[in-house]
């Protein structure tokens, strides 16, 4: 049961990591931005081909692949999202599809289609009520919880986050006082892109890394976005340990179910969840 | 100091605003009244810079506007208060004012105390989440955030609309302490605050303006005026 436990806060934080980013893109720019997934893919492999060739040094390996997804990130941003402010969303769902599709292909036209597994940097395991839990799943609920502190005090106390909650609600309100809301998104997607591709990197060693996995990951954190509060910040931290939790519980009692059981719940929230008033 | 000449303005294929003229002199406070529907809100939107025009020319000081994007407006000195009372309601509301300042480089601390010289309440309300003021004291922040840095040019949207009689004098009190000091267009359907505040009334109907009114007393002839609600 602990284990389980352990397992879903480990999916959680994972998700968390990827969701927050696609919430923010969502709530300030109101475009549903598939390219995360490939950011995200991309992040993994680099990765994958980092380690080889910095001496399987995990820690150098993740810093170098989030510095080189950091311009990857902005050119997505700047010559593809920007384009679509204001547009439909099918005109963003579309361009941002077409965004991940090149990038599946090109996973699969560089390190080709076979599945890579990535060590557990630590190995180590923590005895606990008579079971030895992964030193590494607990190291990644800690720091999905941090981050979670750290973003918290980033939009609470500092004036790009002050700047973001504000065009969350009301961009017109931000443009109108001469700030440049273009900019602030910019960086906010960037910095959202950076948190899925140290997702995807803590997600590896105890996932294994393929084509596909942007696809995978992107279905179950719109399920998160959706249960969150669409852009609510607070509200994907809670939704993404909750689902992630929901994932662990079904897949140990009937493993098939653990995806459709998150969109079960999703679909209950959709249903019961009180229309948002002004 | 405004000169809007041949303006048209459409949402998709439904045109709202049908060659629309006006001006506006420096240091004026113009009133734009009309029903429902007019196209008031549209109007300012478009000045603003939140809607791009489909045709006709807004001049500022001379230079062609029209089409440029609300945050560059700002920094020439646009301020827009919208219909909706809407303030950033997760903020608080010094952090609110302090947004402003950021907007228009101004010190943090000389836009707080010129708020709080607008409404000294707001100093007791400064923590506060802004979303949790009531109508007229948002109302009244969102008037005090379009003052910060150094503005020129006011649009306000149906400052009094639903709010109590009581908070109604205090928005005239602080539009009226203005007077002069800024030019203003304001849409207003509160009769009894246009007259005793316009230098002179543009009537709007379906999209254009249909009567342009300076005379004094003709400004006061609130049973006129009533006909164009
Ligand atoms: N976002 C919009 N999309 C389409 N039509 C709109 C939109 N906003 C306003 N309208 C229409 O434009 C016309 C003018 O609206 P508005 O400018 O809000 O008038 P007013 O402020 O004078 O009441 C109305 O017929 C309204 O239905
Ligand atoms: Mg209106």
């Amino acid at each position: 049961m602990i284990q389980t436990i352990v397992y879903g806060f480990t999916i959680g934080a994972i998700l968390y990591f990827f969701s927050i980013g696609l919430a923010l893109t969502f709530g300030t720019m109101h475009i549903i931005n598939f390219a995360h997934g490939m950011v995200y893919a991309l992040g993994v492999y680099l990765f994958i081909s980092f380690l080889k060739a910095l001496g399987n040094s995990f820690l150098l390996s993740l810093a170098a692949s989030v510095i080189v997804m950091l311009p990857v990130a902005y050119i997505v941003e700047r010559f593809v999202i920007r384009r679509l402010y204001g547009e439909s969303l099918d005109y963003a769902i579309i361009a941002t599809y077409g965004v991940l599709l090149i990038g599946t292909d090109l996973i699969k036209l560089v390190w080709g289609t076979t599945p890579y597994p990535v060590n557990d940097p630590i190995g180590l395991a923590v005895p606990l009520a008579g079971l030895d839990l992964p030193f590494y799943r607990i190291l990644i609920v800690i720091s999905a919880v941090l981050l979670f502190l750290a973003l918290r005090l980033f939009f609470k106390r500092s004036i790009i986050g002050q700047i973001v909650i504000a065009a969350l609600e009301d961009s017109d309100g931000v443009r109108c006082l001469g700030l440049d809301v273009n900019r602030y998104f910019s960086i906010i997607f960037v910095l959202g892109s950076a948190l899925a591709v140290l997702g995807g990197i803590l997600y590896a060693p105890i996932s294994t890394a393929e084509p596909y996995m942007g696809f995978h990951i992107l279905l179950l954190a719109f399920a998160v976005v959706i249960v969150g509060g669409m852009g609510n910040i607070n509200g994907t931290f809670a939704a993404a340990m909750v689902l992630g939790m929901v994932m662990a519980v079904t897949g140990r009692i009937w493993s098939q179910a653990a995806t459709t059981m998150v969109f079960v719940v999703m679909a209950l929230v959709l249903i019961f969840r009180p229309m948002e008033s002004d | 100091m405004l000169e809007i000449s041949d303006l048209h303005v459409a949402y998709g294929h439904a045109q709202v605003i049908h060659g629309l003229n006006l001006v506006l002199r420096p240091g004026e406070m113009v009133f734009i009244v009309g029903r429902n529907g007019a196209g008031k809100t549209t109007l300012l939107k478009t000045i603003a810079g939140l809607i791009q025009p489909a045709k006709g020319e807004i001049r500022f000081e001379g230079r062609a506007v029209a089409g440029e994007p609300p945050e560059r407006l700002a920094r020439a000195g646009f301020r827009f208060v919208a219909q909706d009372k809407k303030v950033f309601s997760n903020l608080s509301v010094r952090a609110n004012i302090a947004l402003a300042a950021h907007g228009s480089g101004t010190p943090i601390e000389e836009a707080w105390s010129k708020a709080i010289q607008l409404y000294p309440k707001l100093e007791e309300f400064r923590a506060l989440p802004a979303g949790r003021l009531s109508g007229g004291q948002r109302e009244i922040l969102l008037i005090g955030r379009a003052l910060v840095g150094a503005p020129r040019l006011l649009l306000i949207d149906e400052p009094t609309e639903g709010l109590a009689a009581i908070v109604i004098e205090d928005i005239f009190r602080i539009l009226n302490g203005m007077r002069h000091t800024l030019s203003f267009i304001i849409v207003e359907q509160n009769l009894s605050v246009v007259t005793r505040l316009a230098d002179r009334i543009y009537v709007m109907k379906e999209g254009q303006i249909i009567r342009e009114i300076a005379d004094r007393s003709e400004i006061a002839d609130t049973a006129q005026l009533e006909t164009y609600l």
